[in-house]
């Protein structure tokens, strides 16, 4: 966003040309959101009734509404309506799209839908012409009153929520009939289907909208400063919204269940994350080790079908797995990571072959009887803490919790020990150490690191969480088999963290939520899951390789290549 | 002993196809360090071209022409592919971290197989390749040791390939330059080199032969699917290592070699881990095994050190 | 009191001698020039004090035991070094440079850093503290938050020291400190490589800049392809022919054959 000079008198002539179009198309917007979008029933969001904002409606009115900055010159005030602008009309054209296609063509559609399109398309045009001189919007930070610690709590505590609760209500939001595991038949999808995955997408979208405005209006920055301020706060105020969260499901366990899912898939992210956003290493076959947890877990679990017929006390199966899965990483590690960067990842990469293809093979025929081959350790039983049953409801200050929202618990557990060791140790000795050894090698082991030691913790390390994660992971899903553990899901776990941003918290975790929940809700894309995955990473990795949420490290060693011809050079 | 020799022609011929796979792995990592992660995918795409190819002939075409035209086919669908890979995908991070253009590589791979599995008709399930070269026409070598019309032309194709290459290499100017850029980019191009030119030439190259084996293996096999490429693609990096990567005639060693280890412990690995079912990790094992013991592989690597 | 004693120290490359039998021996305290014409085998040399390589033969001593055969533990027993093409760590700020630069002094590992007991508060404490009188100490007491590549040339140099002297070292090497910096910078620089000397720092510095190292060192040693050519007080190697010969590329006959016998 560099301010680029333009004429003084352009500066000053107003009422801009700019400013009248974007706001009578910001007018028409708001209009066409009060109309009905939809000629005919049973589109969601109440598509069809007039005067009441509803579904997708919503989300236009939303980006709508920056263009009240019009009213006063507010610094980022162009960047962020031009980003409102580009949003706005994604999303119209998204609606329109997918009401006319579930209408059974355009003819069906809604009276709101033409001042839509047109306000839409005037919105565009007239932010583009608003005049760009004004400065980029810097954060600001509150003075130092008295007020000042209320106020920032609040906001801070505020926007951990307000995270949160999007989060829940992209997660409740209707998908589709299709019974899933269905991979390879579509199947027809009916109506229904099309209109949630337009309606779900039109969501994500707009609070990517929202998002780039508040960047551009700096309050994204004033909020990092705040949310920086308060970090326990913010961390607190999460977790506590988050374990609310199953008080708000009235008994049903459908959502509880996504999110635990999601949950054990943000833990091994972030353990993943350990190995390669702070040391640098690339583990290609990271999810082995996942699975070397998750069959220990299957194996001692007392299930019918484990050969072993052992059932450890839950604590203990998670330490062991971990420390298990720990061991397999030493083993793997020690000889291995003196190599190359990149021969490594073609070494965990054939280790993640060698598990699949032997759990796949120990069924006592093609080799010893041990894993069930193809179908798994399966028919897990629930887990009970003392008399606590975690497969049972239970009601809590007379509230129904259905029997997910235990694992759901678990999982958050998990969760929050794995985000803590990740904070802590990035902050420590042995993270700048690691930082230290992925900036240049050579360079930290004349200044003290025993680098071959600290590569070989950071591999160990996160093979031993993601053990522990598969323990618990084995105990949600109630099996264990080999299909679960292939490459690709390596290589999803790898593209969770540099689509959220390699060695960052938020970013796995929002790199998991985005990676899990967009093909969960959006079933018409499911056969083209992959094909978008694979090109999504090629697209990071060319125009935003540091991710959505940019470690302040990692945006400038990425991003300095083009602008600094000496490191060019270099490599 | 027959089986043994059977099984030792079968190697060879396994060998020959990881051989042709992995000159491609080597060469791109001799230049630009960069694991073409994709590459098995152009092998993959070889098969499809050259089965396009087949079916746009009208029926009835002699196979003396219809097989050179696929194999033409072939060539031309991998090359182009690679061509377009490395302009938009790996060229712009040329000077990028280096997780960035592995990562890509990923992406690409992924997306290659994706788009056939997907748009290729009725190419979710393996897709039956013609047998234009009858396989129940054997050719003995001994009382009871034979290789199949399709082996052979394998073989052959892979010979004709990789002589080729080397002399190209050796002999042309071009191939001469693109010695000088792996030994060293930087000065290459103080002495007058296009290496931009040498790094497509080396995808180039790569592809074709990819694009050999992967037509090879559809004749052979008498099918070819999105997710071919995958395993034969690890299994031709690790040829690659094994013989030392970036040595061009390491990379045909490796891959003989893989193939030989292959094939035998399939045969002959302590009961239960032989047969079928274990292939595969023998590679992976044997991959782990040589860059434990002799990580610069058993020719030395040639590759331009990296500041 | 000698702090460090190298005894026919040779590194070959292949064909190439880069280093041949040198001997050199630092006193507790001083200063030592380490001169020569490009690729006469400083950097090697320093090199192979440092276990960046390995000797191709001989050994060397700090104050009495060999010298341990890895970077870390070489580092750890009392040798630091910084580089002659600068090697920070670059996307880390200032001050984490420096930090990194106490992990031999430091202790905390993961169950430390997870657990967060009052000792490693105490230790996280300290070396931020230590880091930060170093960086003062260098003259780069304002720059701490700084990324480290986005330093001018010269603060880089000073960085890299600052992270050397990090790890309590009681011998350390320069790889030209001095080189890409101004006139102003350079003299800055001697007043801070006698600082260092002033901590009981003894210091061993490859330059190339004559008037830096004349005006500086205690001694000064001349390596010439690889060899010590000779020794001295810098009055006695600024007026020694050879030294000037070896500098202008062209032997003066005789006597460097005679000497090379
Ligand atoms: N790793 C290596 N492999 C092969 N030759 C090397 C290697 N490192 C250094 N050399 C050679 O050893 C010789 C000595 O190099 P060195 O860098 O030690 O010189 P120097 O005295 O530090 O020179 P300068 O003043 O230019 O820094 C040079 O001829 C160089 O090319
Ligand atoms: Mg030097």
């Amino acid at each position: 966003m560099t301010s680029q000079t333009i004429p003084e008198a352009r500066v000053r002539s107003a009422p801009d040309l700019g400013v009248l179009l974007t706001g009578a198309g910001a007018l028409l917007l708001v209009g066409s959101a009060l109309l009905p979008w939809a000629g005919y029933a049973g589109f969601p969001g109440k598509m069809t009734l007039s005067g009441y904002p509803g579904g997708a409606r919503l989300y236009v009115l939303l980006l709508a509404l920056p263009a009240l900055a019009l009213l006063r010159p507010l610094p980022g005030r162009a960047a962020a309506l031009r980003a409102a602008a580009n949003v706005e009309l994604a999303v119209v054209a998204l609606t329109v799209y997918f009401v006319a296609y579930a209408g059974g063509g355009f003819v069906n559609v809604g009276g709101g839908v033409y001042p839509a399109m047109i306000g839409a398309i005037l919105y565009l045009v007239g932010s583009r012409r608003l005049p760009t001189s004004e400065a980029v919007a810097e954060g600001v930070a509150l003075p130092d009153a008295s007020w000042r610690f209320p106020v920032e709590s609040l906001v801070v505590a505020g926007t951990a929520g307000l995270a949160l609760w999007l989060f829940v209500i992209g997660l409740g939001m209707p998908s589709s009939s299709i019974a899933s595991g269905s991979d390879l038949t579509l199947g027809p999808l009916s109506i229904n289907d099309v209109a949630n995955s337009g309606q779900f997408l039109a969501y994500v979208i707009t609070i990517a909208g929202v998002a780039l405005v508040a960047g551009r209006l700096g309050l994204l920055k004033s909020l990092t400063i705040m949310t920086g301020r308060h970090p326990k706060l913010f961390v607190a105020a999460g977790f506590i919204a988050a374990a609310a969260f199953p008080f708000t499901q009235n008994g049903s366990g459908e959502s509880l269940s996504i999110a635990a899912r999601i949950g054990v898939f943000a833990a091994a992210a972030v353990g993943l994350n350990i190995v390669v956003g702070l040391a640098g290493l690339l583990d290609l076959g990271y999810i082995a080790f996942f699975g070397v947890g998750a069959y220990f877990g299957a194996l001692v679990s007392g299930s019918v079908t484990s050969v072993t017929g052992v059932h450890l006390p839950f604590a203990l199966t998670i330490v062991l797995g971990g420390l298990v899965s720990g061991i397999f990483g030493l083993l793997l590690g020690a000889p291995t990571l003196r190599l190359r960067g990149d021969y490594l990842a073609i070494v965990t990469l054939g280790f993640g072959e060698i598990f699949r293809i032997t759990v796949n093979n120990l069924d006592g025929s093609a080799g010893p009887s041990l894993t069930n081959g193809p179908n798994g350790v399966s028919n897990i039983p629930d887990l009970a803490l003392g008399s606590f049953n975690f497969g049972a409801n239970h009601t809590l200050f007379g509230i129904d919790l259905s029997f997910q929202s235990n694992y759901y618990w678990l999982e958050l557990l998990l969760l929050a020990f794995v985000m803590t060791s990740f904070l802590r140790l990035s902050e420590s000795r042995i993270g700048r150490a690691w930082v230290a050894i992925r900036e240049d090698e050579l360079a930290a082991a004349a200044t003290g690191i025993n680098t071959t030691r600290l590569k070989l913790l950071a591999f160990a390390l996160g093979a031993t969480l993601a053990g522990a994660a598969g323990t618990v992971n084995a105990h949600v899903v109630k099996v264990a088999a080999p299909d679960s553990f292939t490459f690709i899901e390596s290589a999803t776990l790898l593209a969770a963290i540099i689509l959220g941003g390699m060695g960052t918290v938020p970013g796995a975790l929002l790199g998991a939520t985005v990676l899990y929940l967009l093909p969960e809700k959006l079933r018409f894309l499911h056969d083209l899951r992959l094909l978008v995955f694979g090109i999504a990473l090629v697209l990071i990795m060319r125009f935003r390789p540091e991710g959505l949420v940019a470690s302040k490290r990692r945006a400038r060693e990425f991003h300095d290549h083009e602008t600094d011809p000496a490191a060019e050079a270099v490599a | 002993m027959d089986v043994f020799f059977q099984q030792l022609v079968n190697a060879i011929v396994l060998g020959a196809t990881y051989g042709l796979v992995a000159l491609g792995y080597t060469m791109v990592y001799g230049i630009v360090q960069l694991i073409n992660f994709a590459h098995g995918e152009i092998y993959m795409l070889g098969g499809f071209g050259a089965l396009t190819t087949y079916l746009a002939l009208p029926s009835g075409t002699p196979a003396g022409i219809s097989l050179p035209l696929m194999l033409v086919g072939g060539i031309a669908v991998s090359v182009t592919a690679a061509v377009i890979m490395e302009r938009f995908a790996y060229r712009p991070l040329r000077s990028a971290p280096r997780l960035a253009p592995l990562i890509t590589a990923i992406g690409v791979s992924v997306f290659l197989q994706e788009l056939v599995r997907n748009f290729y008709p009725h190419a979710r399930s393996a897709r039956n390749f013609p047998q234009l070269v009858n396989p129940d026409y054997q050719i003995r070598l001994g009382s009871n040791v034979q290789i199949s019309a399709p082996q052979l032309l394998t073989v052959t194709v892979a010979l004709v390939g990789m002589v080729t290459l080397s002399t190209f290499v050796r002999r042309s100017r071009t191939g001469r330059a693109m010695q000088a850029t792996a030994q060293d980019p930087d000065t290459a191009r103080l002495m007058g080199i296009d290496t931009d030119r040498i790094i497509v030439t080396a995808f180039v190259l790569g592809a074709a032969l990819a694009a050999l084996a992967g037509v090879s293996s559809g004749l052979q096999f008498g099918q070819v699917d999105f997710h071919m490429g995958f395993i034969t693609g690890v299994k031709a990096f690790t040829a690659a290592v094994l013989g030392g990567i970036g040595n061009i005639s390491g990379a045909v060693l490796g891959g003989f070699i893989l193939g030989l280890v292959e094939v035998m412990a399939t045969q002959y690995a302590p009961d239960p881990f032989s047969g079928g079912a274990w292939k595969d990790a023998w590679s992976f094992v044997v991959l782990i095994i040589v860059l434990v013991f002799r990580p610069t592989g058993l020719l030395g690597e040639r590759v331009a050190a990296r500041a | 009191m000698s702090v460090l004693e190298a005894r026919a120290v040779t590194k070959r490359f292949g064909g190439l001698t880069a280093v041949k039998d040198v001997d050199l021996v630092v006193n507790e305290g001083e200063i030592l020039g380490l001169i020569g014409p490009n690729g006469a085998g400083k950097t090697t040399f320093f090199n192979c004090l440092t276990g960046m390589e390995t000797p191709t033969a001989g050994d060397v001593t700090y104050k009495g035991a060999p010298l341990p055969k890895r970077p870390d533990l070489i580092t750890k027993a009392g040798v630091a070094r910084t580089f002659q093409n600068i090697r920070l760590f670059n996307n880390m700020t200032a001050l984490e440079n420096v930090i990194v630069g106490r992990h031999t002094r430091t202790k905390a590992g993961v169950f430390a850093a997870v657990g967060r007991g009052p000792r490693y508060h105490r230790e996280e404490r300290e070396s931020e503290q230590t880091a930060r009188d170093l960086l003062t100490f260098v003259g780069l007491g304002r720059v701490g938050d700084e990324l480290a590549k986005s330093l001018p040339y010269g603060d880089q140099r000073r960085l890299e020291i600052a992270r050397a002297l990090a790890t309590d070292p009681g011998l350390l090497l320069l790889d030209e400190p001095t080189a890409g910096m101004n006139p102003n910078e350079t003299a800055a620089a001697i007043d801070l490589v006698k600082g260092v000397q002033a901590r009981g720092i003894a210091v061993v510095l490859i330059e190339h800049d004559m008037r830096f190292v004349f005006g500086l060192c205690d001694r000064v040693a001349v390596l010439v392809q690889g060899q010590k050519l000779l020794e001295g007080s810098p009055s006695e190697v600024q007026s020694d022919d050879r030294v000037i010969a070896a500098y202008l590329g062209k032997p003066t006959e005789a006597e460097t054959a005679g000497d090379k016998q």
